[in-house]
C-alpha cells in the first residue's frame, strides 16, 4: 500500500501574464484516493492536463512507477497508464456504449472486421465489475448523467490504468449517484487503482479520500493524510493570502434599488433566488464552478426566458425574454468569454463597440461614420483603450485591452445595472488593477454593479456587499465585507454550512 | 482615409495581383484577347455571375450558404421570357412580378432557416430542388422570347461601354454601402462572425438572416432578367451549375465559409478570374474538359493560398 506510483518533482508553467504552476511537487502512493483541492484559478486543471499530456511543463519532472517520463500527448498517457475522466464527457451521444469504451482502439477480428462480440464482451465485464447496470448495446445519448460517468470509468479502466483522474465528478450527479460513484471509487481502490479526485466539495474529501494536496495561486501548500486535518484547516489551507492588489476606496452613497429579484428559478440551474442591487454599489457574487452564477446573470440578461419568478428593474417588473429587451431596459452583461460571446474579432474596435447601438448612428439610410467614431472615441479616451486606431481588428489588441472594448460597447449602451461576469479573467495584474478602477467609478456615477467572481481577493476587495452562491441557491448573504474572512465565504461556497 | 482603405483590404491585395498576373498572361498568349472587344465581351459574360455572386457573398458572410440560386435563376429567366413573348407591353410589371417572386423564395428561404432551423445548407438545397421540379413543369425546352427594349439590358451599349457592365458596377458599389455603411451590413458580418456575440449584443437574428436570404434570391431573380434579356430565351437549364460557380467566385475573393470574414470587393477580383479563364480558354480553343481540370486546380490553389495565410 505504501508503494509510490506517481511524483512530481517542481512543475513550473506559465502563460503569458501568470505562473499557472509553481515549482509544484507532490507525490501519490499506490492504491489510495488522493485528493486535489484548491480554488478556481489555483492551477488544478493546468497540473491535470500535463498528468493527461495535453499540456507540457516548462520545468519539472514526472515519476510514474520510479522512472522519469515525459508525457507526449493524451495518447502516450493513456499507454503509460493513466486516465482521466473530464468534467465534460468525452463520448460520442449516437454511438453504443461498447462502441465509446473502445473507440479508437476498436478489436478487429480476422480479416478487415470488427469483432463486435468480444468488444460488448469485454464491455459487459467492465461495465459489471463497476457494478454498473448499462446494456453494452444502449446509445450514450439514451443514458443518464451517472451511466454516462460510468461508461467514462469503464472507458477509462479498459486501457489498464493504473491512476484515473476524475475532475470533479460529482459536480452533476444527485445525492444517491454519489453514493454510487463512492462505492465505485472505493472498488476501484481495492483493486489496487489509484485515483486523483479533483474537488472543491470538501464534504467528499472528508468523505471518500485518503490524502489530499492543497493548491493555491499555483504553487503547492503541501500533501496531509486526511485524518490530520479538519474543515476549518482545509479552507485555510485553500485560501488566506496576503493582498497584492489594491482596490479603490468605498464610498457609502447607494441609491434607488436598480435590480430587484424575487424567487427566481430556473430549473434544475437556478433555485429561488433572492437579491437586490442598488444605484451606486458593487454587489459581488461569489461561486464556484457550477454553482449557477453566470446562468443567474444570463436570465437577468434575457437569455432564458422560460424562468419563473419576479425581476424587477428600477421597480418595474420585466418579462425578459430576449437580449434585446434587456439592453433597451437598461441591462448590460459583460460575459465571462470575451472570445466566445463579447467580441466578433474579425470586425474592428468601433464597429464591435457600435454594435448594440447602431440604430442610433442611422442618419436617413446610411450610418453616420462620424457620430459613430465620435461616439467611440470618446469610449476609448475614458476607457483608455490602447489601440492604433478605431479600424484596428480586435484580435490583435492584448487581452486586458479586449476587455475594455467589451466594456467600452456596453457603456455605449449608456446602462443602469451592468453584469460583470469574472471581469479580470485572464488579464495581467495592471490591468486588473485599472478594471476595478473603472467598476469603482461607474458605481459612483450611479450605475447598480453585479460582479460575478471565483477570485476571493476580488470579491472581498471590491464589493460592497456579497452574496454567496452553492448549487443554484444563493447561501449566504455578507452585509459588510471589511468584517468576512476569505475562510468564511469558502465555508458556504463549499457547501460546508448550509443555511 | 486611402491608406487605411488599402490597409483594411490589404488580404485581397494578393487576389488582384493574381488577377493581373492573369491578364498578363493572357494577352501574351492570345492577340485577341487585347482587342477591345473582346475585353468588353469578358465583362458582358462576367456580369451574370457578378451579379449573382453578390448575394452568395452575403450569404456565405452570414456563415450561411444559398444553394437554390442556380435553380432561381433558370426559373425566373424561363418565367420572363415565357411571360413576355405574347406581351411586349408587360415588359415592367413582368420585372417587378420576378423580382418579388425572387424576394418570396427568399423570404421562404430565410423561414426554413430561422424558424425551422433547417440548416443553410440543406433548407436551400432543398428550394433548389424544388424550383427545378417547378420549371421543367412549367417547360421542358427553351422557351419565349423577350422585347426588343428588354435586349438593351444585357446588350446594349452606352457609348463603347456595354449597359450589362456598368449595371453591375451600380450593383457592386449599392452593395459595398449596404456591407459597409448600413446597420444591416454590420449585423450580418456579426451574426456570421460570432452568432452568439450578436446575440447578446441585442442584433436581431431572424431579421438580419431573413435579410440575408431575400436579398441573395433578389439577386439571383435580377440574374435570371439579365440571362433572359442577354439569350432572348429562356432555357429551364441555364441556372445548373450557377450556384456553384458563384459560391467558388465568393471563395476564391478571400470570404471564409465559417462566415464574418471577407467581403465584396474580393468577390468581384473572384469573378473576374473565373470569367478571364474561361475567356482565355476559348480563344486558345481548349477542350471542354481540360477547361474543367485547369479551373478546378486553380481554385485549390487560391483558397489554399488562403488557408496558408491564416
Amino acid at each position: 500500500m505504501e508503494q509510490e506510483i506517481l511524483r512530481v518533482e517542481k512543475i513550473t508553467k506559465k502563460f503569458p501574464g501568470v505562473v499557472a504552476l509553481d515549482q509544484v511537487s507532490f507525490s501519490v502512493k499506490k492504491g489510495e484516493v488522493h485528493a486535489l483541492v484548491g480554488e478556481n484559478g489555483a492551477g488544478k486543471s493546468t497540473l491535470m492536463k500535463i498528468l493527461a499530456g495535453a499540456l507540457q511543463p516548462d520545468e519539472g519532472t514526472i515519476y510514474l512507477k520510479g522512472q522519469e517520463v515525459t508525457i507526449h500527448h493524451t495518447q502516450h498517457a493513456r499507454e503509460l497508464g493513466i486516465s482521466i475522466i473530464y468534467q465534460e464527457f468525452n463520448l460520442l451521444p449516437d454511438l453504443s456504449v461498447a462502441q465509446n469504451i473502445f473507440l479508437g482502439r476498436e478489436k478487429v477480428g480476422k480479416g478487415p472486421l470488427l469483432n463486435y462480440r468480444a468488444m460488448v464482451q469485454e464491455a459487459q465485464e467492465l461495465l459489471h465489475q463497476l457494478g454498473a447496470e448499462i446494456s453494452p448495446y444502449a446509445l450514450v445519448r439514451e443514458l443518464g448523467v451517472a451511466q454516462q460517468q460510468q461508461v467514462e470509468i469503464a472507458k477509462a479502466l479498459s486501457v489498464n490504468a493504473d491512476v484515473v483522474i476524475m475532475d470533479e465528478p460529482t459536480a452533476s450527479l444527485g445525492e444517491h449517484e454519489v453514493q454510487k460513484l463512492f462505492q465505485i471509487i472505493t472498488s476501484l481502490k481495492n483493486r489496487g487503482v489509484t485515483v486523483i479526485y479533483i474537488s472543491h466539495r470538501l464534504e467528499e474529501i472528508f468523505t471518500i479520500t485518503d490524502s489530499v494536496t492543497v493548491l493555491k495561486d499555483g504553487k503547492c501548500m503541501g500533501t496531509y493524510p486526511v485524518r490530520e486535518l479538519d474543515e476549518m484547516k482545509l479552507v485555510k489551507l485553500m485560501v488566506g493570502r496576503t493582498f497584492s492588489e489594491t482596490f479603490p476606496p468605498r464610498s457609502g452613497e447607494k441609491g434607488e434599488v436598480v435590480l430587484e429579484i424575487k424567487n427566481l428559478s430556473l430549473p434544475p440551474v437556478l433555485r429561488e433566488i433572492n437579491l437586490t442591487v442598488r444605484r451606486g454599489e458593487i454587489v459581488g457574487l461569489f461561486g464556484l464552478v457550477g454553482a449557477g452564477r453566470t446562468e443567474l446573470a444570463k436570465t437577468i440578461f434575457g437569455v432564458y426566458p422560460h424562468y419563473q419568478g419576479h425581476i424587477a428593474v428600477r421597480g418595474k417588473m420585466l418579462k425578459l425574454n430576449s437580449c434585446r429587451r434587456a439592453i433597451f431596459h437598461g441591462i448590460s452583461y459583460v460575459p465571462e468569454d470575451r472570445k466566445e460571446e463579447g467580441l466578433c474579432l474579425e470586425l474592428s474596435v468601433k464597429e464591435n463597440s457600435a454594435l448594440p447601438i447602431l440604430d442610433r448612428f442611422k442618419q436617413t439610410l446610411l450610418l453616420s461614420d462620424r457620430a459613430m467614431e465620435t461616439t467611440v472615441q470618446r469610449l476609448v479616451e475614458s476607457l483608455r483603450i490602447k489601440t492604433p486606431s478605431l479600424r484596428q481588428r480586435v484580435k490583435f489588441l492584448s487581452g486586458g485591452n479586449q476587455q475594455k472594448v467589451v466594456l467600452a460597447k456596453w457603456l455605449a449602451t449608456e446602462p443602469q445595472l451592468i453584469i460583470f461576469d469574472e471581469p479580470t479573467r485572464g488579464i495581467d495584474v495592471g490591468a486588473k488593477a485599472e478594471i476595478y478602477q473603472i467598476m469603482r467609478e461607474l458605481a459612483n456615477q450611479g450605475n447598480g454593479i453585479l460582479m460575478i467572481s471565483s477570485e476571493l481577493p476580488e470579491i472581498l476587495g471590491l464589493s460592497d456587499r456579497i452574496y454567496v452562491m452553492y448549487q443554484g441557491r444563493v447561501v449566504r448573504e455578507f452585509t459588510s465585507p471589511e468584517n468576512v474572512t476569505e475562510e468564511e465565504i469558502m465555508v458556504y461556497a463549499t457547501g460546508l454550512s448550509k443555511v | 482615409m486611402k491608406i487605411s482603405f488599402l490597409h483594411r483590404h490589404r488580404s485581397v491585395l494578393g487576389i488582384y495581383g493574381l488577377l493581373i498576373g492573369f491578364l498578363v498572361l493572357s494577352s501574351f498568349l492570345s492577340p485577341q484577347f487585347r482587342t477591345s472587344y473582346n475585353i468588353f465581351n469578358l465583362f458582358r459574360q462576367a456580369v451574370a455571375y457578378g451579379l449573382l455572386s453578390i448575394g452568395q457573398t452575403i450569404a456565405i458572410l452570414s456563415a450561411g450558404i444559398d444553394l437554390s440560386v442556380g435553380s432561381l435563376v433558370s426559373l425566373t429567366a424561363c418565367l420572363t421570357s415565357g411571360i413576355m413573348v405574347g406581351n411586349p407591353h408587360l415588359v415592367v410589371p413582368i420585372i417587378l412580378f420576378i423580382l418579388a417572386l425572387g424576394i418570396g423564395v427568399g423570404a421562404g428561404n430565410g423561414l426554413l432557416i430561422t424558424k425551422l432551423r433547417v440548416p443553410p445548407f440543406i433548407a436551400t438545397l432543398a428550394t433548389s430542388a424544388f424550383l427545378q421540379g417547378a420549371v421543367l413543369l412549367y417547360t421542358k425546352k427553351p422557351v419565349g422570347g423577350v422585347t426588343r427594349g428588354f435586349m438593351f439590358f444585357a446588350n446594349g451599349q452606352l457609348g463603347m461601354i456595354p449597359f450589362a457592365l456598368i449595371f453591375w458596377i451600380a450593383m457592386i458599389v449599392l452593395f459595398l454601402f449596404l456591407l459597409q455603411k448600413t446597420s444591416l451590413g454590420l449585423h450580418i458580418y456579426a451574426v456570421g462572425g460570432n452568432r452568439e456575440v450578436a446575440r447578446l449584443s441585442g442584433v436581431n437574428l431572424f431579421k438580419t438572416i431573413m435579410m440575408v436570404y431575400i436579398l441573395s434570391a433578389g439577386m439571383a431573380a435580377l440574374t435570371g432578367l439579365f440571362i433572359a434579356s442577354r439569350l432572348g430565351i429562356g432555357d429551364p437549364l441555364i441556372g445548373q451549375g450557377m450556384e456553384l460557380e458563384s459560391i467558388t467566385a465568393v471563395l476564391m475573393g478571400g470570404t471564409t465559409f465559417a462566415g464574418g470574414k471577407g467581403g465584396l470587393i474580393g468577390t468581384v477580383a473572384g469573378v473576374l478570374i473565373i470569367s478571364l479563364i474561361n475567356n482565355i480558354l476559348n480563344l486558345m480553343n481548349v477542350q471542354g474538359f481540360w477547361q474543367w481540370i485547369i479551373k478546378g486546380v486553380i481554385v485549390v490553389v487560391v483558397v489554399a493560398f488562403y488557408r496558408e495565410k491564416e
